[in-house]
């Protein structure tokens, strides 16, 4: 699922993204082909929010001090510009050695041949460190090209000032607890009541390529989007119209912003931080900057509503090498040198981002910001099952995003109805996985 | 005496003999010079022809090429001859970004000839702080596409945009620029109105520094009115900058991306969705650049065509003026 965010903070992000469809401004750094010491040298290029930014340049640094002469290039890009930059480098034949892919784009690489095949530097055992449904999720074909480096999911953050005016004075407090459809639908219609026009229920956060996260409906429904084998679409179902009838509800009641639908430019949590809403729906990411950006209210976090079964997203991404990396011994190296234990925890602790490695799962990790909430999302992880997770990082996801995107579109602002979005979806998802 | 003859024959050779010399020189003069002239011709053009060569017409054909291949995203894979183009026809979103494309194209052009002109008039008049004025209508053309399309999110972004501000301030709804086709359309005309106003009253601007104050007298001593000067004088004598502008509008019309792609993202739905933000979406979301690659020979070819049928309706125009 594409985990969005992050760099984008302020805009820059956009600004960049163009910048590089204005012209070639983009496309320059960490290349194979920029100079460096040639064997000893690795490119890596990614986005990431400050904290993880700091994350990356510490693992960085203890690579290099525990390899003698290595040298290791990072390039910092806005997360809206990095696939266009690293398509077109791939294209070049000059992208970099390394960089960071969600787990949604991960196969649209593997897929066509693009990655590193790691089969050769991590054995079954290496592979069985990682949680399974991980490490499925940088496979194609039964062979690694990747390695899962973090993985983030979504829960629900709420302002207590609205929620006491509203009178809703108790939120759940444990995954078994979590409210279902009908009560959050009641909670966020009690809000509405109480709630002056310009501010809204809730918020959801499936804008800005977060268009698969709507699939988390369909996954607490106990609804598929592909079939058992992933051959075929499965979406048109009791399941699916259940989902996207209460999604499309959110639009036509009033319970969301009308502006915060797929297609929108502004992100869920921002907002939120901007006060427009009494909740939203946010990845752990995005806690160190709400954490900076909210100033003048106080606020909580709870699990996300559950239907049939609970659901979230799967986010966070994975580390990959590219197939013609000039090292490929070298950047196999930093792979897991990134993913030792030791590593994941501290970025995981610094980004407020959950680790991947089983052995840490247990593990309470020094979260730096609202270590009381980091628990909320620690525990929602729990929800996403394996089958959600073969889904969710089949390489034809890469090709069905922008037909989820606008048929969501379409039945969220244009009023298209359930069973054509449905119909549409599916023939879509029959056309990439067939 | 023969010295003398000889002397006098010999001045007389002398003085025959530079003649076709003369000639000779003169002539090979006037060929070098004009080789010298083509060569500082091509000296001159040769680093623009270099450049357009290599990032002009060479990625035009290449991108003719390619919208007969099939794409995989990471390079071509096949020949598939005309299969882009038959998709094109048949795809509904390319016909609705078209649709999109002309309204956008016959609502700007006009409006931001209009507006430039007028305020050309305006700034050419003895408007008090006009430096400062021209500088400020100028200053949105200056900056990057996105940065202003960027204050447009910030103007008329749904819940937290300035516009909407001010509205519900003055105690009226706020407009759904995001959530309603026709609002963020015209949100969308609004800022590319804005960033282009500049450009066309600076041409303007020229044009009409170019028209002789003594036209305007003699006209109110026949007893024109303003609005009579303005236009029977003014508007036919910047008819050359017109025409210029309308070419450039059209062009910049049709191939308007970064406000929208900023502001909108061709939604919400399709509704404002044109040629190049579709075809981006198909090149770089989809991945499928050869069909991409299709949609932008076709605004290529639609641009052209547009162009040559001014060209030729205004031909006469052009050298008047």
């Amino acid at each position: 699922m594409t985990i969005s965010r992050r760099q984008i903070l302020g805009g820059a992000g956009l600004l960049a993204a163009a910048a590089a469809l204005n012209g070639c401004a983009g496309f320059s750094g960490g290349g194979n082909n920029n100079g460096g010491d040639g064997d000893n040298t690795l490119s890596f290029t990614t986005w990431g929010s400050p904290a993880e930014e700091e994350g990356f340049r510490r693992g960085i640094d203890a690579f290099k001090a525990a390899n003698s002469g290595v040298e290791v290039e990072l390039n910092l890009v806005p997360y809206e510009q990095i696939f266009t930059n690293i398509d077109a480098q791939l294209q070049a034949g000059t992208a970099p050695d390394l960089f960071r892919v969600d787990y949604g784009t991960i196969g649209a690489y593997s897929s066509q041949d693009q990655l590193l095949d790691l089969s050769t530097y991590f054995d079954t055992a290496a592979g069985e460190e990682f949680l399974p449904s991980m490490w499925q999720a940088i496979q194609f074909e039964g062979k690694p090209f990747g390695v899962p480096h973090q993985t983030d999911t979504s829960a629900i953050v709420y302002r207590t000032d609205l929620f006491e005016q509203a009178g809703i004075t108790s939120v759940p407090d444990s995954l078994d607890s979590a409210w279902t459809w009908d009560e959050f639908r009641a909670v966020a219609e009690q809000l509405r009541g109480s709630l002056p026009d310009e501010l809204y229920p809730f918020v959801y956060n499936w804008q800005l390529g977060g268009s698969p996260r709507w699939l988390s409906w369909l996954f607490q429904a106990d609804g598929r989007l592909f079939n058992e084998d992933l051959t075929a679409s499965a979406i048109e179902s009791d399941a699916g119209m259940k989902a996207l009838a209460f999604t499309q509800g959110f639009f036509t009641d009033n319970l969301v912003p009308p502006s915060s639908s797929v297609k929108s430019s502004t992100y869920a949590d921002d907002a939120f931080s901007a006060g427009t809403t009494a909740m939203a729906f946010v990845g752990n990411f995005v806690l160190p900057s709400l954490d900076a950006d909210i100033t003048d209210f106080k606020w909580g976090a709870t699990y996300m509503p559950r239907d049939e079964r609970g659901a979230s997203d799967l986010g966070g991404n994975a580390l990959v090498a590219t197939k013609n990396a000039r090292n490929p011994e070298l950047a196999a190296e930093f792979l897991k040198f990134m993913t030792q234990p030791e590593q994941m925890s501290d970025f995981c602790a610094r980004a407020m981002e959950l680790p991947t490695l089983k052995s840490l799962v247990d593990t309470e990790l020094d979260y730096q910001t609202r270590p009381d909430i980091a628990g909320i999302f620690v525990e929602q992880a729990t929800t996403i099952e394996p089958s959600d997770v073969e889904q969710l990082t089949s390489p034809a996801m890469a090709t069905i995003n922008p037909t989820l995107r606008d048929q969501l579109e379409a039945a969220f602002t244009q009023g298209q109805p359930v069973e054509e979005t449905l119909a549409k979806i599916a023939a879509a998802v029959d056309e990439a996985a067939g | 005496m023969s010295a003398d003859t000889s002397s006098r024959e010999g001045s007389t050779t002398e003085l025959k003999a530079p003649l076709p010399a003369t000639t000779y020189t003169a002539r090979s003069g006037r060929a070098a010079t004009r080789h010298r002239a083509t060569l500082a011709s091509y000296g001159f053009l040769g680093p623009n022809l270099i450049l357009l060569g290599l990032f002009l017409f060479l990625p035009l054909g290449w991108a003719l090429l390619i919208s007969f291949q099939e794409s995989s995203g990471f390079g071509a894979t096949g020949w598939v001859g005309l299969e882009n183009y038959q998709r094109l026809v048949g795809d509904p979103t390319f016909w609705q970004s078209t649709v999109n494309t002309a309204v956008f194209t016959l609502i700007t052009v006009p409006l931001s000839l209009a507006l430039g002109l007028g305020l050309a008039v305006l700034m050419n008049s003895v408007l008090p702080g006009r430096k400062l004025f021209r500088t400020l209508i100028y200053l949105p053309m200056v900056i990057s596409g996105v940065a202003t399309a960027l204050m447009g999110v910030l103007l008329f972004d749904e819940s937290t945009g300035i516009v909407n501000k001010l509205l519900r301030g003055g105690g009226l709804a706020g407009l759904p620029w995001q959530s309603e086709g026709t609002a963020a359309f015209i949100s969308i005309i609004l800022v590319t109105l804005w960033i282009r106003v500049g450009f066309n009253m600076v041409i303007y601007l020229a044009g009409l520094q170019g028209i002789s104050p003594e036209l305007y007298e003699a006209a109110k001593l026949e007893g024109a009115t303003s609005w009579q000067q303005f236009r029977y004088l003014t508007v036919p004598l910047v008819g050359p900058s017109t025409f210029f502008l309308l070419i450039m509008d059209v062009i910049y019309s049709f191939q308007v991306f970064d406000t929208i792609f900023v502001m909108t993202a061709g939604g919400p739905g399709r509704s404002t969705s044109v040629l190049v933000t579709y075809a981006y979406e198909n090149g770089f979301v989809t991945r499928d650049q050869s069909y991409a690659a299709a949609i932008g020979i076709v605004i290529f070819l639609i641009t052209l065509i547009f162009t040559a049928i001014q060209w030729r309706g205004n031909r006469s125009r052009d050298t008047a003026g």
